[in-house]
């Protein structure tokens, strides 16, 4: 079975939605052959189009941004759907990781994808909203089923068992297994780290700067 | 004052009273989240490119006016970049509203949001995706809904007053 895991964070490096991809075929890459992109630029090269239309399931995984899709990755949906699919037995996944603690939040940028889909006349697979996402790149590396990344990594097994088995899931909304109050706080601390590594102090996180 | 995002090159619609628009000017580059506008320049988006100021414009404004194609169910990719590119208007610690986690406000105005959709073949499920989406992004800006409507085409936006 070909799978592609196409990672729509526009971040180089060490973005929650490839540690969540990353995860994903750990349940998957025994029994298929997976293909992984990454989405960062507006556009998709006409060869990586032309390799996704070759798939039997494609995975998106990218980060909440303003309720939906990041900008950059909605392009390139556009243009996908424009392309010609000679084979539209395609199931279509998608992962949305949001910094908010309720996955839920990324209710809608997975209707999105959903809508996508059915312009496209691609099959919906079905989805996941996993809350705490900004907290996962710093999460010490646990076995799967353990720790904070629990309840995600479970989502994303039986995420895994239905890509296998090409069927549908409805959406899966899961948080980190760790207590709200405490994600907001070490998400606090983090903001007061890096403004003070760029030299500001922390009372100017709350700045208004004039218009120029 | 009113501030317009549109994705219109050529607005032609009238507005009543003071007010600022974003429309393609330029190219826009789309948001890499670095989180630069809340810990190296608060306030301001770190790319210099015409759009930097969104945040700052938005604390501005009495209402946010989003006149976009409908792109399944959201905004279309030009008004998504200068959405995406002005988080700056909301401050990065969180609080919680509506038993929900979202962000704490940086600025005092209060949002009053409307959206203007257009688009030949506007499903209902797309329309549905976007009014929840539009209560969502002033959830978000903690702000309100004023109106959100469905056009068939930009040419009918011609005949509104904003």
């Amino acid at each position: 079975m070909k799978i592609a895991l196409i990672n729509g964070s526009p971040k180089t490096k060490n973005s929650a939605s490839g540690i969540l991809l990353e995860d994903l075929k750990s349940h998957l890459s025994q029994k298929a052959e997976i293909t992984e992109i990454k989405l960062q630029k507006t556009f998709i090269p006409e060869e990586i189009a032309a390799e996704l239309k070759t798939m039997e399931a494609l995975v998106f995984s990218f980060p909440l941004y303003v309720d939906g899709i990041p900008a950059h990755l909605l392009s390139c949906l556009i243009q996908l759907e424009n392309a010609h699919w000679q084979n539209r037995e395609i199931y279509i996944y998608g992962i949305v990781n949001c910094g908010f603690h309720e996955g839920v939040q990324a209710k809608y940028a997975l209707e999105i994808l959903q809508n996508w889909c059915k312009k496209t006349e691609l099959i919906w697979g079905g989805g996941i909203g996993a809350g705490g996402g900004g907290g996962l790149a710093n999460m010490p590396s646990t076995k799967n089923g353990h720790g904070p990344k629990a309840p995600i990594d479970k989502a994303l097994q039986a995420m895994a068992d239905k890509i296998l088995q090409n069927k549908r899931q409805k959406n899966h909304y899961v948080s980190v297994a760790f207590p709200r109050f405490l994600y907001r706080i070490a998400a606090q601390i983090g903001w007061r780290q890096m403004i003070k590594a760029n030299g500001g102090k922390t009372k100017d996180l709350g700045k208004r700067p004039e218009e120029p | 004052m009113k501030l317009v995002i549109t994705d219109l090159k050529d607005f032609s619609i009238s507005i009543k009273g003071e007010h600022r628009i974003i429309k393609p000017q330029g190219t826009i580059h789309p948001c890499f989240g670095c989180f630069g506008c809340w810990v190296k320049t608060p306030g301001q988006c770190v790319m210099h490119d015409g759009y930097e100021n969104t945040g700052m414009y938005m604390s501005k404004c009495t209402e946010l006016i989003l006149i976009s194609q409908c792109c399944y169910g959201g905004v279309s990719p030009f008004v998504k970049t200068v959405q995406d590119r002005a988080i700056s208007y909301i401050h990065p610690d969180f609080v919680i509203r509506k038993g929900e986690m979202h962000h704490k406000r940086r600025y005092q105005n209060v949002i009053a949001l409307s959206a203007y959709f257009y688009g030949e073949n506007i499903t209902e499920q797309e329309k549905k995706t976007a009014r929840n989406l539009i209560e969502a992004n002033a959830d978000n800006y903690d702000g309100r809904v004023k109106n959100i409507y469905f056009y068939k085409t930009a040419k009918e936006l011609e005949d509104i007053l904003l």
